[in-house]
């Protein structure tokens, strides 16, 4: 379909600029506008860093913050779109609410109104195009340098010198326009005209992917009497419509929540725009009410168009503010995809791509559903069942009274729910390093990167462990069965307390509660070391089953390792002081040694000091 | 205005490594009162369990605070001392 559309539009622009050399200009000038914002979007990306995400996160506690963010970040990026997507990721990587997305979208609805006052206000008043050469100039110098911040700085004064340049070839286009025929003699008054002109700009938006360009177009074509007051007013709300579109395009390749706010943007827009369709007769009139009072004059269509154009985004946002909870509640309920099967990615989308925190956080949750996968496996390697694990029934008496060990094909599970899993992960760590990452997140995206090995160490422990289980753990010798239901007993005793670790706030508390496991762990297998020793040493076991006993053990023990050390990078907090004060307060392997021994500090060492 | 101004950048440059410890400080106590509300909690847990199997785990859990606690101590001792050396206070004796 897209491909059909893209030679359609070649066809149909190649056919106009052969015969039209005004059209060549005029659509020249749409290129030129289009290319500065997407130099404007590099800009913003590279030269903010992180500053857009961190200002996201902390904008959504209250829905006017939200708002308030929608509209300053859309009116400094003068881009929607890109306001719009980010919000989409965010909301797909669960780092914000839905309602918060809801907000920051009537926000940046808003925001881009603000254009149209630029190009109405000033861009077709001020010989702009004499500004956008030195720009360019000294965008490009800035462009050859290797700092980022440079660098961005270089594709913010590109983006504006291109935007600038955009806008005089458009005006000059339809200057020239106007002197060889008159487009608006094809007006189409009344509601026909209204409804034909809303599909217009909204099919120009959707081709053109930018709500701006759209406004571009109509206030040039305006300002050079080529489409008439009535029908520009039809045609912004078309654009508004058609913006829509773009991001609900985006929507689609997110998860369910992306989804989600794709369907509210569009929702709202549509509603937007049928009350501005069925008001434009009393919107009109409040715009020339609001004009007198402001001093814009009668004839200034621009200004009273871009008036307009905030009018009814304004008016839209009043409307829905007080509809933003149920309206959140409705989409949660009703807007339902199959979610994928626990074998595929849940949260890896191109869409999560679009910042560093939200492709870290959306990796930090596919290692999350990795360990889930991993839990269910390893509980049922146990021969334990995943809902006696996750409750509060005693796991002593659930292994004790086990008749028989599962039997359970961990080589095909292994293959179909983590290593597929644990390849997307590998293979989405690497798209994120293909892009620009500072130091913070490529350290991030490390640590992830080895949780999720640590995973699959866990679970092909589980594998060896499996098989010897399935000989010897319901031995009738009571000394070998007693030793394998120490080692079932002590691993579902730490996915229990992993489970419910990872219910709590993740903090330093929740990850200090982890070196108490390791030295259980260590304790344990002293423990059973020790036992498998004495036994030998009583001749209570032949030596064959001995040497298993051992590598047993050892396969217990390395589970319980590769577990812990996977959760301690899924419990980490985000704040990087908490992460400084986990380091200095966590027990290293000299201090778990000494308390699994059961030793006391030694003297000058942190044990003398009383707490 | 400007030469003020400058000057207390520098201050500020100059400070830094203050600053950081400052941070670290506050954040391990914050830890610590978390740490401490959770020996609390084990204590009372400890007191009201009949099962010696469970007692024993509490036992072990209320070791590892214990020692982080220790730790966290030792860590803001350390701060404190290396604050006051630079500002040039002689250290308390101990």
């Amino acid at each position: 379909m897209r491909r059909i559309l893209l030679v359609a539009v070649f066809l149909v622009l190649g056919y106009g600029l052969w015969v039209s050399p005004d059209l060549k200009e005029i659509a020249a000038g749409v290129a030129l506008f289009l290319f500065g914002m997407i130099s404007l979007e590099n800009g913003f990306k590279s030269f903010m860093g992180g500053a857009l995400e961190t200002a996201l996160r902390r904008s959504t506690d209250r829905l006017w913050k939200s708002i308030g963010f929608g509209i300053a970040s859309t009116t400094l990026m003068q881009s929607s779109t890109l306001v719009s997507l980010v919000t989409i990721s965010f909301v797909s990587a669960e780092m914000i609410t839905l309602a918060a997305g809801i907000g920051i979208i009537m926000g940046a609805n808003l925001g881009t109104t603000t254009g149209a006052w630029l190009i109405a206000g000033l861009g077709l008043r001020v010989d702009i195009a004499a500004y956008a050469m030195p720009m360019l100039i000294f965008g490009v110098i800035l462009l050859l340098n290797r700092s980022r911040v440079l660098k961005g700085l270089g594709y913010l004064l590109m983006g504006i010198g291109f935007l600038f340049l955009g806008i005089h070839y458009m005006k000059e286009g339809f200057d020239a326009v106007q002197e060889g025929f008159d487009l608006a003699a094809y007006a189409v008054p009344g509601l026909p005209g209204l409804l034909l002109f809303t599909a217009i700009g909204m099919t120009v938006t959707v081709i053109m992917q930018s709500s701006h360009a759209t406004l571009l177009v109509i206030i040039t074509a305006l300002a050079a009497g080529q489409v008439t007051y009535e029908n520009a007013l039809a045609l912004a709300i078309g654009a508004n419509l058609g913006s829509a579109f773009t991001t609900a395009l985006g929507g689609l390749t997110a998860n369910v929540g992306g989804k989600r706010l794709a369907v509210a943007h569009v929702l709202f827009n549509v509603m937007t725009a049928a009350v501005a369709v069925a008001l434009i007769g009393q919107m009109a009139w409040a715009v020339d009410q609001i004009s007198g009072w402001v001093g814009i004059a009668e004839d200034d269509f621009l200004l009273k168009l871009a008036l307009f154009h905030t009018l009814f985004n304004l008016l839209g946002v009043v409307l829905l503010v007080p509809f933003v909870r149920p309206l959140e509640r409705l989409l949660i309920r009703y807007v339902h995809f199959a979610p994928p099967p626990a074998e595929q990615p849940r949260f890896l989308f191109p869409e999560s791509l679009k910042t560093p925190a939200t492709a870290v956080t959306a990796v930090r949750n596919e290692v999350a559903h990795l360990y889930d996968n991993a839990h269910g496996l390893i509980a049922h390697g146990m021969s334990l069942r995943r809902r006696v694990i996750d409750s509060d029934a005693s796991l002593s008496q659930a292994v004790r009274q086990t008749r028989r060990i599962m039997p359970l094909d961990v080589d095909d599970i292994y293959e179909t729910k983590i290593k597929s899993l644990h390849s997307a992960i590998v293979g989405f760590i690497g798209e994120v390093h293909a892009r620009e990452v500072s130091e913070r997140w490529t350290e991030a995206l490390y640590d992830l990167q080895q949780a999720s090995r640590s995973i699959v160490e866990a679970v092909k422990a589980t594998k060896h462990l499996h098989k010897n289980l399935s000989r010897y753990g319901i031995s009738s010798s009571p000394p070998v069965r007693e030793h394998y239901d120490g080692i079932r007993l002590q691993i579902a005793r730490l996915l229990r307390e992993i489970g419910e670790l990872r219910t709590e706030e993740p903090g330093s508390v929740t990850i200090l509660s982890l070196d108490s496991l390791k030295i259980g762990l260590e304790r344990s297998s002293r423990e059973r070391m020790d036992s498998i020793n004495r036994m030998i040493r009583d001749r209570q076991i032949p030596p064959h089953i001995a040497t298993s006993l051992m590598n047993d053990e050892a396969y217990a023990y390395e589970i319980g390792e590769k577990l812990i050390d996977a959760s301690r990078v899924l419990l980490q907090s985000d704040e990087p002081g908490e992460r400084i004060a986990d380091e200095r307060l966590a027990l290293d392997d000299r201090d778990i040694e000494r308390i699994a021994q059961g030793s006391k500090p030694a003297p000058g060492a942190a044990g003398e000091t009383r707490p | 205005m400007k030469t003020k101004k400058l000057l207390a950048r520098l201050a500020q440059f100059m400070n830094k490594d203050r600053a950081t410890q400052r941070e670290e400080l506050e954040h391990i106590r914050e830890v610590l009162k978390k740490l401490k509300k959770k020996e609390q909690r084990l204590r009372e847990k400890l007191d009201s369990e009949p099962d010696d199997e469970e007692r024993r785990e509490l036992e072990g859990k209320l070791e590892v605070v214990h020692a982080q606690r220790t730790k966290g101590l030792e860590r803001v001792k350390a701060i404190r001392n290396s604050r006051r050396e630079s500002a040039g206070d002689p250290a308390p004796e101990s």
